[in-house]
């Protein structure tokens, strides 16, 4: 599995400021693509499917309220691509995402990158296997 | 023959794009710039069969394929990463588009615009309908083209959209058989390793969202061709008398998807799709535990049960 490591800082402040979100299947308008937020807590479930996958995790946004979360990210021929396989994120990890969140302040998001507790960072757009491009999106 | 100034003839007789720079220019709209970026013609093709007729006979008719002299396009293949989702690659942003429409296609696109700006847009993928042609050409996902002497497929992953391409000398559908077709009706000829389609019969719609509407007389000529060993090109000319005021040529572009072990899996639109329409025509998402989610995980016991996903009976 390829992914950036705990030192991954710049290239995660790279990612988080470009506009792009995983919605080649629906609008974007549903996202708030002006703002960036992160949530940890525990994954509760991956959803590997098309069109969209999802990543359910149990919890703490901003207002530091524990709640359950959804980051809606590609499916999985793109993730794949990313280097981001069923198996990268089981049940029961502990996690970081980051997300650019619904407008109307449901628990929800995009996926735009995963920090695990190992530092190891899963990010659909911003981490392509070497020597390939990230799959083309837009929002 | 007549070219079009976007375009010359190499030794081989193939037609080669001049520079893309030529492409920032303003966007006419009735004579009326508007928008950014359109390759401008000097001589034109009054229809896309007139342009498909005129490079086959510079093709003597076409190149007899047999098994062994079709070109090989094995392998997956992906739309260039940098063209997103704008259905011309040279095009700034996806709302700057380097069509020139007509007057009523650019009503319909300030209107769309307008729209997305206050946050409505509904896209017909969310209700999994096709993206059918000429959009196809536009979508991400994995890509295969599987060339045969007779006849050609080419696939792309999202909803399996297949188009298939008669190489056999066959005309078009009769008129009086036709209808709109999600991925239009397709024949083409072989002009050495460049693949030349005439496509017509097409369903209206839009050549991605945020960017102008076609209609069901939208035609097109493509040339397609393996422009190096991880790079499938075609050049595409849309015409389209209702919604382009002269026809739109761009160049799209397939890059090698070379992800090991990657394969193309069935692409169920259903599997997981919790995106419905607002009351207002805009787009949202179902959450778990909301009214009408349906739990990808219990799709198959609902449904063996008779029950219908989402609903609470």
């Amino acid at each position: 599995m390829k992914l950036l490591k705990a030192n991954a800082g710049p290239s995660l402040l790279l990612l988080v400021a470009m506009p792009i979100v995983s919605v080649a299947h629906h609008s974007a308008a549903m996202f708030d693509l002006q703002k960036t937020i992160t949530v940890t807590g525990t994954v509760t479930s991956f959803q590997f499917t098309n069109p969209h996958s999802w990543l359910i995790i149990m919890g703490k946004g901003p207002d530091g309220k524990v709640q359950e979360w959804s980051f809606e990210a590609d499916g999985p021929s793109t993730l794949m691509r990313a280097g981001i396989k069923v198996s990268s994120v089981v049940p029961g990890d502990k996690v970081t995402m980051t997300t650019h969140p619904m407008k109307d302040g449901r628990p929800a998001g995009t996926w735009l990158a995963l920090t695990k507790s190992d530092g190891s960072v899963l990010a659909p757009r911003g981490a392509p296997p070497p020597g390939e491009k990230a799959p083309a999106r837009a929002g | 023959m007549r070219l079009s100034q976007h375009s010359t003839v190499d030794g081989s007789g193939r037609r080669v794009p001049k520079a893309l720079t030529p492409l920032l220019l303003s966007l006419c709209v009735g004579g009326t710039a508007w928008g950014q970026a359109a390759p401008q013609s000097i001589q034109q093709y009054a229809t896309s069969w007139e342009e498909f007729q005129a490079l086959k006979e510079q093709a003597h008719g076409g190149t007899k394929m047999t098994w062994s002299t079709l070109p090989d396009w094995t392998g997956i293949w992906s739309r260039e990463t940098s063209a997103g989702l704008k259905f011309d690659p040279a095009q700034k942003t996806q709302q700057a588009t380097t069509a020139v429409v007509t007057p009523a296609y650019k009503e319909k696109l300030v209107k769309k615009l307008e729209n997305f700006n206050r946050g409505v847009e509904w896209d017909q993928l969310t209700s999994c309908l096709p993206a059918g042609y000429p959009r196809w050409l536009t979508e991400p996902y994995l890509r295969e083209f599987v060339l045969r002497p007779e006849e050609s497929w080419l696939i792309n992953e999202q909803l399996e959209e297949i188009r298939r391409i008669y190489t056999d000398g066959r005309g078009h559908i009769p008129e009086d058989e036709a209808y709109p077709l999600w991925e239009g009706d397709s024949i083409a000829f072989w002009n050495g390793d460049t693949l030349v389609i005439h496509t017509n019969h097409v369903k209206k719609g839009q050549y991605q969202r945020l960017q102008p509407d076609y209609s069901d007389k939208t035609t097109t000529v493509e040339q397609w061709r393996k422009a190096g060993p991880n790079l499938i090109e075609d050049v595409v000319d849309v015409y389209d008398p209702e919604g382009l005021a002269k026809p739109w040529h761009v160049i799209q572009r397939y890059e090698r998807v070379t992800t090991p072990d990657l394969r193309i899996a069935y692409w169920s639109c259903e599997e997981n799709n919790n995106v419905v329409q607002k009351p207002d025509g805009g787009t949202q998402s179902n959450l778990p535990g909301e009214k009408g989610y349906k739990d990808p995980g219990k799709l198959q016991d609902s449904l063996s049960q008779g029950k219908v996903p989402g609903s609470k009976k």
